[in-house]
C-alpha cells in the first residue's frame, strides 16, 4: 500500500517535471518562431554558386586560375557590388574598385569592366562618371540593354529626365524585364503617374531576376509606392513578400515599420527600425528611426538617435564625402538648416535633380528664405510628381512665403493619397491646414 | 519614402570606405572579432578580441567604460559556446580590457581583449561556436594556437592574417572571413598543432541571434535593471504568499495537524513553487498559441487591452472581496482559488498528501503572478515575464515553507502559534489596491494601441 503511493508520488513528480519541460519548450520555440524568418543556413564550405556568396568563392578562384581573363575580374566585382546591396558591408566596395581597375587595365574597351566601373560610380554618387561609362559600354554593345542601365540611372540624377525616357524606352524595347521596368516604374513616379508606376513595379516584380535580393527589392519598391498610394494593407504584403524573399532584407523592415507608424503602433514600428539601423546604419534608417520616436511622444529617445546621423556626417566629411541630400534634409528638419542649405546647395551642383531641388528648397525655407525655398519647391514639382514629402515642402513654403490657397491646395495634395504618408510630417500638415 | 538610386539599390555610397588613412577598412559599421583557442591536456585557454568600428562604438557613447566592457562581456558569455567530446563546457571570464583607439573624423573605436578559460580532462573532441555579434558585418574568425601535453588536429587555421584585429588584408580576391565555428581533434602529445595555413575555406555559418536571447539582451541594456526586476519579483511572491489564497492557514493548519517535520515544510513549499509556474505557463502557452495564428502586430494592441482589462478586473474582484471578507468575520481562510483541507489526522503526513497539498495550494495561479504574465505579453518580453515568475513562484515558496518551518519550530517550542491578525488583513488589501491601480496604468496605454 505505501510502496503504491510512493510510486503514485513518483510518478506525479515525473508527470509535473515533463510537463513543465515541455511547457518550457513549447514556450520557448513559440517566443523564437515569432522573432522572424528564420536565417537562411548554407552548408560549410558548400554554398551553391547560386547564392552571393558562392558566386563570389567561385569567381576568385577562376581568376585565380586565369588572372588574364579580364571579364572574369569584371564577372568579380560586379558579385562584390551585389554583396554590398545584400549586406551592405563596404569593405566590398573597396575589393570592387580593386578588381574592376585590373578588368579595365585587362582590357580598356571591356564591355563587363565598363558596366560595371559605371554601376560603382552611381553607387559612389558619381553621376557623371557613371554616365561617361555606361556611353563607353553602349558604344561597345549598341545591342545591349545593359548599359542603358546604367545611362538612365545617370540621367535621372543628373536631372536630365528626357533624356532619360529616351534612353529607358530603347532599354525597355531591347530587354523587358525586372531592370528596365523597375526603372520605367521609378521614372512614372517623378512625372506623378501613380498608377502607371504601381503597374511597371507589378511587371517588374513578376519578370523576376537573379539574385533573390533583386526581386526582393523591387518588391520592397512596390511596397513603398502602395504606401505613397494609401494602400497600406497591399503595402505590408508587398514588405513581407520581400522579407520572405530575402529574409531580414532591411530595406523592406523599414518599409513594414513605416506601415506600422501609419497605423500608431509605435512599439513594433521602433521595434523593426531598431533592427534595422542595429544591421544597416544609413542615415535614411536612423532619420526614420528618429523621426517615428518623435511622433511617438519620445523626444529623448529622438534626440539620442538622431545624434548618430550627426556622426555619420563627420565620418562622412573624413572621407571627402560632403554631398547628401538624405544629410540636407536632415540638417534642415533635426539641425542646421544653414549647414543644411551648404550642403543641398553641392548636393544641386553635382546632382542637379528635383530630389535635389526639394532638398534645397526646403534648407531655404527652414533657414527663413521662404521666398527663395518657394521657387526652389517650384522647381522640386516641375515634373508633376505627387511625392508627399514634396508637396509638404513645397506646401509649408507657400505658407510661410504668404501664399496660403496655393499652400493649402499643395498641403491637400500631399495628404491625398496617404494621409498617414510620415509619422511626423504627416500630422504638421494636417495642422496647418486647420 | 524611396531615395535610391534602381541599380545601387541602397544609397551606399554613403558610407563607402575612401581610400583616405584611418578609415576603418571593414566598413564603419563593422564588429569585427577574433578567437583563439589553445587546447591543453588540463584546460582549454581562449583569447577573444573585438574591433568595433566608429558607428556601433557611438552608439553606445553615453553608457560608461565599465558597462560597455560589462556588456561585451555578457554577449561572449551568451553567445561563445565550446563543447568537449559533445558536452558544453562552462568558460571563467578573466579580466576584460577595453581600450578606445582613435578611429575616423575623431571618432573611437572599440577594441577588448578578453581571456576565458576552462578546465577540462584529456579533451578528445573539442568545438568552438562563437555566435556573438549576429548580423553584424565584419571580419570573424576563430584561430588555433599549440597547447600543453596535446597533439591537436584544428580546423581552423593557426595563423591570423590580421595581428590581432589591428592590420586587414587588403587582398581584393578574398572576402573578409566569416569563420565562427572550429573543430579540435585532440590526443595527447607534446604540444603540437597541424592545422591549414591563414586563411583556410570560407564556411559561412552566420547564425542569427535568436529572439529570446534578444530579448534578454534588451532586458540586459541594463543589467542593474534585470537584478531589480528580479529581485522585486522575489520579494513580491513572498510578500504575496501572506495574502488569502495561498493555503498558507492550511498549510500552517496542516502541520499543526499534523506531526510535521521540517522536511514536509520544504517539500510542500517546493510544491507549491512547481504547481504555481506550471499553471502560469500553461495560461501563457494559450496565450501564445492564439499568437500563432493572427499576426503578432495585429494582435498585440488588442492582447495588451485584454491583458490590461483583465488585470483591472482581477484586481477590482479581489479587492471587493477582500472587503467583504472584512465585513464577514476575521477568517482569513476564505479562498477564491480552493477549498481547504483540513485534516485532523493525527499521522504524519504521507509524501503524497503533502504533494496533492502542495499542488492544490499553487496549481491554479494567482492574480499577482497572471498580473506579472500579462503585463509580459503586453509589453512583449514574453521570456522575461517567465522567468520572472519562476522567480515569484519561489517567492512564494520561500514565505510559505519559511511559516511552515515556523509552524514547525514554534509548535516544538510552544505547542501552538498566533498570526498578528492586524498584519495579515492589511497586506491583502493593499496588494489588491495595487492590482487595480496597475491594471488602470495598463488599459490607459494600451488604448490609444487599438484606436
Amino acid at each position: 500500500m505505501v510502496a503504491t503511493r510512493r510510486h503514485r508520488a513518483g510518478l506525479l513528480v515525473l508527470a509535473a517535471a515533463a510537463m513543465a519541460f515541455v511547457a518550457t519548450f513549447a514556450v520557448l520555440s513559440l517566443v523564437n518562431s515569432g522573432s522572424g524568418p528564420a536565417p537562411e543556413r548554407q552548408l560549410d564550405g558548400a554554398a551553391p554558386a547560386r547564392t552571393t556568396d558562392g558566386q563570389i568563392r567561385q569567381l576568385q578562384t577562376q581568376v585565380r586560375e586565369a588572372p588574364t581573363q579580364p571579364d572574369l575580374w569584371a564577372e568579380l566585382g560586379e558579385t562584390y557590388l551585389q554583396k554590398v546591396r545584400e549586406t551592405g558591408d563596404a569593405s566590398y566596395y573597396t575589393r570592387a574598385d580593386g578588381v574592376l581597375r585590373r578588368a579595365l587595365a585587362l582590357k580598356p574597351e571591356g564591355f563587363e569592366g565598363l558596366v560595371g566601373t559605371g554601376t560603382l560610380a552611381l553607387a559612389r554618387h558619381n553621376f557623371l562618371g557613371g554616365l561617361r561609362y555606361g556611353l563607353a559600354a553602349h558604344r561597345v554593345a549598341p545591342g545591349l540593354a545593359r548599359p542603358l542601365g546604367v545611362i538612365v540611372d545617370a540621367q535621372v540624377e543628373l536631372g536630365r529626365y528626357g533624356a532619360a525616357a529616351r534612353t529607358l524606352q530603347r532599354m525597355v524595347d531591347l530587354q523587358p524585364n525586372l531592370a528596365s521596368y523597375a526603372r520605367v516604374s521609378y521614372l512614372r513616379e517623378l512625372h506623378g503617374d501613380l498608377p502607371g508606376a504601381l503597374y511597371a513595379m507589378r511587371l517588374a516584380v513578376s519578370s523576376g531576376g537573379g539574385a533573390p535580393e533583386n526581386v526582393a527589392y523591387v518588391q520592397t519598391l512596390l511596397g513603398n509606392l502602395l504606401f505613397e498610394a494609401g494602400d497600406l494593407r497591399a503595402a505590408r504584403a508587398a514588405y513581407e513578400q520581400a522579407l520572405a524573399r530575402f529574409p531580414r532584407y532591411v530595406p523592406a523592415s523599414a518599409g513594414l515599420a513605416s506601415v506600422d507608424a501609419a497605423g500608431r503602433r509605435w512599439e513594433p514600428a521602433i521595434r523593426r527600425l531598431r533592427g534595422a539601423v542595429a544591421r544597416l546604419p544609413l542615415p535614411q534608417y536612423v532619420v526614420q528611426l528618429g523621426e517615428t520616436e518623435q511622433a511617438a511622444g519620445r523626444p529623448a529617445a529622438a534626440r539620442r538617435d538622431l545624434a548618430l546621423v550627426g556622426a555619420e556626417e563627420k565620418l562622412l566629411q573624413a572621407s571627402g564625402v560632403n554631398t547628401d541630400v538624405d544629410l540636407a534634409l536632415f540638417e534642415a528638419n533635426h539641425g542646421s538648416p544653414a549647414r543644411a542649405v551648404t550642403l543641398a546647395q553641392r548636393a544641386w551642383a553635382q546632382a542637379p535633380s528635383v530630389r535635389s531641388a526639394d532638398s534645397l528648397g526646403w534648407a531655404l525655407t527652414r533657414a527663413g528664405q521662404a521666398q527663395a525655398g518657394l521657387r526652389w519647391a517650384r522647381r522640386a514639382l516641375r515634373l508633376g510628381s505627387v511625392d508627399p514629402t514634396f508637396l509638404y515642402h513645397a506646401g509649408m513654403a507657400a505658407r510661410a512665403a504668404g501664399h496660403t490657397a496655393l499652400a493649402d491646395a499643395w498641403l491637400r495634395r500631399a495628404l491625398a493619397h496617404n494621409p498617414r504618408f510620415s509619422p511626423l510630417y504627416a500630422p504638421r500638415a494636417q495642422a496647418a491646414l486647420r | 519614402m524611396r531615395r535610391a538610386l534602381i541599380v545601387a539599390g541602397l544609397a551606399l555610397a554613403l558610407l563607402v570606405p575612401a581610400a583616405t588613412a584611418g578609415a576603418h577598412p571593414l566598413g564603419n559599421f563593422s564588429v569585427n572579432h577574433l578567437v583563439t583557442v589553445r587546447v591543453s591536456s588540463d584546460r582549454i585557454d581562449l583569447g577573444y578580441t573585438l574591433d568595433q568600428a566608429e558607428i556601433p562604438t557611438f552608439q553606445e557613447r553615453d553608457l560608461p567604460r565599465a558597462t560597455v566592457l560589462a556588456r561585451k562581456q555578457a554577449e561572449v558569455a551568451r553567445a561563445l559556446h565550446v563543447s568537449v567530446d559533445g558536452r558544453p563546457i562552462a568558460l571563467v571570464q578573466g579580466k576584460g580590457r577595453l581600450s578606445a583607439p582613435p578611429g575616423q573624423g575623431g571618432l573611437p573605436l572599440t577594441r577588448m581583449e578578453l581571456p576565458l578559460t576552462a578546465a577540462v580532462h584529456d579533451p578528445h573532441r573539442v568545438q568552438v561556436d562563437d555566435e556573438t555579434f549576429p548580423d553584424r558585418v565584419g571580419w570573424k574568425a576563430v584561430v588555433a594556437a599549440p597547447g600543453k601535453g596535446t597533439a591537436v588536429h584544428s580546423s581552423a587555421p593557426s595563423g591570423d592574417p590580421t595581428g590581432g584585429l589591428r592590420n586587414y588584408p587588403k587582398d581584393m580576391l578574398s572576402s573578409p572571413l566569416a569563420e565562427r565555428t572550429a573543430t579540435f581533434a585532440v590526443a595527447p602529445g607534446t604540444g603540437t598543432l597541424t592545422a591549414p595555413k591563414a586563411v583556410g575555406g570560407e564556411t559561412t555559418t552566420d547564425r542569427s541571434g535568436d529572439g529570446f536571447a534578444g530579448v534578454f539582451a534588451d532586458a540586459a541594456a541594463g543589467k542593474g535593471a534585470l537584478l531589480l526586476l528580479i529581485l522585486a519579483a522575489f520579494a513580491w511572491g513572498a510578500v504575496h504568499a501572506l495574502s488569502p489564497g495561498h493555503g498558507k492557514t492550511m498549510v500552517a493548519a496542516y502541520l499543526v495537524g499534523t506531526r510535521g517535520t521540517a522536511r514536509h515544510a520544504v517539500g510542500l513549499g517546493a510544491t507549491v513553487t512547481v504547481a504555481h509556474t506550471l499553471g502560469v505557463f500553461a495560461l501563457g502557452l494559450v496565450a501564445l498559441l492564439l499568437a500563432q495564428f493572427i499576426l503578432p502586430e495585429q494582435l498585440y494592441p488588442w492582447l495588451s487591452l485584454v491583458s490590461a482589462l483583465l488585470v483591472l478586473g482581477i484586481g477590482v474582484t479581489v479587492l471587493r472581496s477582500r472587503l467583504r471578507a472584512r465585513g464577514r468575520a476575521h477568517t482569513h481562510d476564505h479562498d477564491h482559488h480552493h477549498h481547504h483541507h483540513h485534516h485532523h489526522h493525527d499521522e504524519a503526513p504521507s509524501k503524497k498528501t503533502i504533494l496533492a497539498l502542495g499542488a492544490s495550494a499553487g496549481i491554479l495561479p494567482c492574480p499577482s503572478a497572471l498580473v506579472v504574465l500579462l503585463a509580459a505579453l503586453a509589453s512583449h518580453q514574453i521570456p522575461l515575464g517567465i522567468g520572472l515568475i519562476v522567480v515569484f513562484s519561489l517567492g512564494l515558496a520561500a514565505t510559505l515553507t519559511g511559516l511552515g518551518l515556523l509552524v514547525v519550530y514554534a509548535k516544538r517550542l510552544t505547542g501552538r502559534l498566533r498570526i498578528p491578525a492586524g498584519v495579515t488583513a492589511l497586506v491583502p488589501a493593499l496588494s489588491a489596491l495595487a492590482i487595480v491601480a496597475i491594471g488602470v496604468v495598463m488599459t490607459v496605454k494600451a488604448l490609444p494601441q487599438v484606436a
